[in-house]
């Protein structure tokens, strides 16, 4: 396939990673707590690129309606926002419990595999606070199946790659990380 | 860029049948010919960045380029290239890096301020997919081709010649010589035959190449109909633009993903970029087929 590929120049786009991935932080986060003090912020989000078609457009309505009524149930808030460069987020917000985030976003990721456009989804962020209360966020990258610490940095677009390394030595035994640190990439302006 | 590039290859072609006609050996024009690939496949994106001027930037500098960057190589499951831009009026942005790792991603100041995110993210992402496609890599290497291609016939033309004339030698001396003369004669018109042929046949790939990135950016970002507003916008104003701009970058016209010339100054053929009207035409169908097939 690479080949073949490579010398026509025809590509198609990298579908998501194995879900059960995105699920390892519903264990490793309990080591964040315990050893390191780092504790959810109570938030989290996906993203993902909307496609301006109808059939793309009816499977996001139906399925932000179920996700919205499920985390209902369990006590949590989801909103959708555009950003400035034309992707979707979902924000879920549950100060309780960081499984009912991450049972959440699976359900929004879900339901785009499900729905055939699995290659549309970007990442998921999950916010998280130290001690001190400074932000941390732990990023997942549905392409790649694998996570990788974000922690912006005061000024702008600045980000504290030593915190980062520090993290990644803290739970990479526990998170499936990210190996390429250029894969680190950051996402500014998340909407929460 | 046309009358550049045929030059530059005349001019090895002309230096390697020097390098025949003072009788070098093989061993040294072999030398001679792997060496100058070498610099150009080392240096040939360093060189064009130079020459352009393009100066890679911080996050800090372009958050919004480097955004758009990060989360279409993110969706195209791709290193980060380098970030640069060129301060210049003409909208327009190239690529350049053997590989994926060390690929830069150029836009003109022109291109920032012109274009809306989603038009930028098309351009970008045509970019992109001439850096997943290796197409820096594929046409050095094609080129080289070309090259060697020539330099086959020339020498089995050469060595034919020689062994004419050593047969010539052998019956008589008399007009060995002449046929000597009259075969380097024929070898230099079927070189410049062949690259000739190898040229515009180039050009055809690079056309080729230009359409897979189109297609690429389009499948990459889910808006073929971005990509084409950016191509519309960004035509027109290069049409418009001063030819003194035009021929102070008409030299990398092959990286950028709107040549930078005069409308119908060329033939179709040499062309290194399909028409307008037909990329528009390629992409209209992409969005038709994402518009209708409902997966």
């Amino acid at each position: 396939m690479g080949l073949f590929d490579a010398l026509v120049g025809r590509r198609s786009v990298k579908g998501p990673a194995a879900r059960e991935r995105l699920f390892a932080l519903s264990t490793a986060y309990i080591t964040l707590q315990t050893e390191q003090e780092i504790g959810s912020a109570g938030v989290a989000g996906i993203v993902f690129q909307p496609l301006a078609t109808s059939d793309f457009q009816s499977i996001v309505r139906d399925m932000e309606e179920v996700v919205k009524a499920t985390a209902s149930d369990m006590g949590a808030t989801v909103e959708s926002r555009d950003d400035d460069y034309g992707f979707r987020w979902l924000i879920v917000r549950d100060k309780a419990s960081v499984e009912d985030l991450v049972v959440t976003i699976n359900g929004v990721s879900s339901a785009l595999e499900d729905g055939g456009y699995g290659e549309r989804l970007l990442c998921a962020v999950f916010a998280f606070k130290d001690a001190k209360g400074a932000p941390i966020n732990f990023i997942y990258n549905y392409k790649r199946g694998s996570w990788y610490p974000f922690v912006p940095a005061g000024g702008g677009q600045q980000r504290s790659t030593e915190r980062e390394l520090q993290l990644k030595a803290q739970i990479g035994a526990e998170l499936p990380i990210e190996p390429e640190l250029e894969r680190w990439f950051p996402l500014w302006g998340i909407p929460f | 860029m046309l009358l550049t590039l045929f030059l530059l290859g005349l001019l090895y072609a002309v230096l390697i049948g020097a390098l025949v006609a003072s009788g070098a050996s093989g061993v040294t024009i072999a030398i001679v010919a792997v060496a100058l690939f070498g610099f150009q496949l080392l240096a040939s994106d360093k060189l064009a960045l130079a020459t352009m001027g393009a100066r890679e930037v911080t996050p800090q500098e372009q958050p919004e380029l480097h955004a758009i960057v990060e989360r279409l190589c993110i969706q195209a499951d791709l290193p980060k290239p380098r970030v640069a831009v060129m301060n210049h009026n003409m909208p327009n942005a190239f690529a350049t890096g053997r590989t994926q790792k060390t690929a830069t991603v150029c836009a003109t100041t022109g291109l920032l301020r012109m274009l809306e995110p989603a038009e930028l993210e098309g351009v970008i992402g045509h970019e992109l997919s001439h850096v997943i496609n290796r197409d820096v890599l594929v046409m050095t290497l094609a080129s080289f081709f070309a090259m060697v291609a020539a330099l086959i016939i020339r020498f089995a033309f050469f060595f034919t010649a020689f062994g004419g004339m050593g047969g010539g030698m052998g019956g008589g001396r008399g007009g060995g010589r002449d046929d000597g003369e009259e075969a380097v004669l024929v070898v230099i018109l079927v070189s410049m035959v062949v690259y000739a042929i190898s040229f515009v046949l180039l050009r055809t790939l690079s056309r080729y190449r230009e359409y897979a990135a189109d297609r690429g950016s389009a499948v990459l970002t889910g808006r073929p109909s971005a990509l084409a507003s950016a191509l519309i916008k960004i035509s027109g104003t290069i049409e418009r633009i001063p030819s003194n701009d035009l021929r102070s970058a008409e030299g990398m016209s092959a990286f950028f993903i709107v040549p930078a010339r005069a409308k119908n100054s060329l033939m179709n053929i040499f062309a290194d970029h399909p028409p307008l009207e037909k990329r528009l035409a390629a992409l209209a169908r992409l969005e038709a087929q994402l518009q209708g097939s409902a997966k």
